[in-house]
């Protein structure tokens, strides 16, 4: 045995018992030990006239995690957007990228007809997910990329020119800015009025009703938009890396 | 632990070992988002579906989309002289 495999061994048995010790400690499977979330479930309700805890913990108890968390996707979709942005793609009319030996593949029609028929239902699907945000489960980041996906879905139903065509990055670059920048400014409401960044100073309305939660809507529409904008923004920047340069020989 | 957590543990440990095992990396990308349909619908059984939608649109969609973008663009294998 070489002294690689050796080592390999030694170090394995090592972790392995450190995994069996380490999870050996846990709660049993489906036991539910810390007082928080029974906290949250009892006083949530009464406290931000919401029925989704979820919704209640994002975009109040821990909205300033959210916060956080919204200028991060906010950071990565600037990244990817540097590195990524040339002149490759940027025209509705670029031809696919052509590499020797590989053929070229149209879509299928079952494929142009499942995104035609799944793209607008997808899209009010997703609408409906960021609406409901407080009353059923989902919200602003999960009715985001379900809007985004739509966009997909839009993709292969109507090929690349099209969807160049529709979904456009100039539009869609102060979108995401908006809606980032609308969650930062929504905490100033709190200071404006005398209380604490982010707090929920908005009129709650009444539990159950589409309309409530106050200041929840505000900062879970900015997160929507915010993600639905980027995770488009994302998916325009890497397909046009499969188009070649105006004019590129291959 | 009830049949469908087992089942659907199964189904996890099947579908992560398909993305190891598989060397093809086309397969691999989409072996990867069969892998997160699977966790979205552990999630669900869960009870967690706010953490389900976001497995199932990031894992099973926008994951697999971003590998086969960057293998569309990859020249693989020696170039023909």
């Amino acid at each position: 045995m070489t002294i690689r495999r050796s080592l390999f061994v030694v170090l394995a048995v090592a972790a392995a018992a450190l995994a069996v010790g380490g999870l050996s400690g846990l709660a049993p499977f489906g036991h539910y030990p810390g007082p928080y979330g029974d906290i949250i479930n009892a006083v949530g309700t009464h406290q931000q006239h919401v029925t989704n805890m979820v919704t209640a913990v994002t975009f109040d108890y821990r909205g300033f995690d959210t916060l956080g968390e919204e200028y991060m996707l906010f950071t990565a979709v600037t990244g990817v957007a540097l590195l990524l942005r040339d002149a490759r793609g940027t025209a509705a009319n670029a031809r696919p990228k052509r590499i020797r030996g590989r053929p070229r593949l149209g879509r299928s029609e079952a494929v142009m007809t499942a995104g035609r028929w799944f793209a607008p239902v997808t899209m009010v699907y997703g609408v409906y997910v960021v609406l409901h945000a407080q009353l059923t489960p989902g919200g602003g980041f999960q009715g985001g990329v379900v809007i985004a996906s739509a966009l997909l879905f839009f993709y292969l139903g109507e090929g690349y020119r099209q969807w160049r065509e529709t979904v456009r990055a100039p539009v869609l670059d102060p979108v995401e800015a908006a809606g980032t920048g609308l969650y930062a400014a929504a905490g100033f409401a709190g200071l404006l009025s005398g209380h604490a960044f982010l707090e929920n100073v908005l009129p709650l309305g009444t539990t159950g009703k589409l309309v409530s939660g106050g200041l929840i809507i505000v900062l879970n529409l900015a997160v929507a938009v915010a993600v639905a904008a980027g995770f488009a923004l994302l998916f325009v920047e890497f397909l046009q890396e499969t188009r070649q340069f105006k004019g590129e020989r291959t | 632990m009830t049949a469908l957590f087992a089942i659907l543990l199964a189904l996890a440990a099947m579908t992560g070992a398909g993305v190891v095992l598989s060397r093809e990396p086309r397969r691999q990308a989409i072996a990867i988002g069969a892998n997160g349909l699977v966790l979205a619908l552990l999630f669900l059984a869960l009870q967690a579906p706010d953490v389900a939608y976001s497995e199932l649109v990031v894992g099973a969609a926008a994951l697999p989309l971003l590998f086969l973008v960057a293998l569309s663009v990859l020249r693989r294998g020696r170039r023909p002289r």
